[in-house]
């Protein structure tokens, strides 16, 4: 049996059935509260993913047809969700909103502290943040550079040049926990 | 994903310690309740395309009298 890509149930969502775009939610749920919940926690993943749907419900009609898939688009809006949120909580906090905000020591501090306790979580603390987003993006999404840079919403090269710079700036710690592989 | 965009194996720490549990059932359904509010709105108030086009109408009647002004 044939099944709709995720752009064909979108576009039948904008002509005619809206309630088509309700299968894309269905098939990708799970994964975009993964998303959230891996940088902001399972509450807050709980609380932002109604948020998610219905910007990306009401943004659909500018979906690419030409993807197929719908995940890196939904990743796309999730993250923009979450840095509104991160905006609102400083701004609740009558903190300076300012750009340099980085959620990571938020991460750090959410992760299992067996892992903690290595090496990995420094040095990655330690990327640039635009180096980070890719690398998590690859690592913890399972998205292709490709699909990360469409998230991130910049060129591929740009996003395959972060992730090798981000990987060879981890591959000295993960070689030393036995987990190093020559960059492909 | 091609063999060459694969996550390589060096990454494996990594996606572990990013592991999450996956979210309660209700918590699936009550988002999408939200959402079906929005669908079920929509689908009494007329549909995107629908509204794509009356904008464009109304956008080129707009512009029909920017051009040609009435007395």
């Amino acid at each position: 049996m044939r099944v709709d890509t995720d752009s064909v149930l979108i576009e039948r969502s904008i002509y005619g059935r809206p309630d088509a775009f309700t299968e894309v939610v269905r098939r990708h749920e799970v994964a975009v509260h993964g998303f959230l919940a891996r940088r902001a926690g399972r509450q807050v993943a709980d609380d932002l993913l109604a948020e998610v749907w219905l910007r990306a419900f009401a943004g659909r009609g500018g979906y690419d047809p030409g993807r197929p898939d719908a995940r890196p688009w939904l990743y796309g809006i999730a993250r923009n969700v979450l840095r509104l949120h991160w905006r609102k909580d400083r701004d609740d906090a009558h903190h300076a909103v300012t750009d340099s905000h980085d959620p990571w020591d938020d991460v750090v501090d959410r992760l299992d502290s067996t892992a903690r306790a290595g090496a990995l979580l420094p040095a990655v603390r330690a990327l640039p943040p635009d180096e980070r987003d890719v690398l998590l993006l690859v690592a913890w999404e399972q998205l292709t550079p490709a699909e990360a840079a469409e998230v991130l919403g910049i060129p591929q090269g740009t996003a395959r040049s972060r992730l090798h710079r981000a990987r060879a700036a981890l591959r000295p710690v993960l070689a030393r926990t036995g987990h190093a592989e020559e960059d492909t | 994903m091609t063999p060459a965009e694969h996550p390589a194996p060096d990454l494996d720490l990594l996606a572990a310690i990013g592991q999450v549990d996956p979210p309660d059932p209700g918590v699936l359904d009550a988002a999408r309740e939200t959402l079906w509010s929005a669908v079920a709105e929509e689908m009494l108030g007329g549909t995107v395309a629908e509204a794509r086009t009356r904008g464009t109408d109304r956008d080129q009647a707009e512009h029909h009298h920017r051009e040609h002004p009435g007395p």
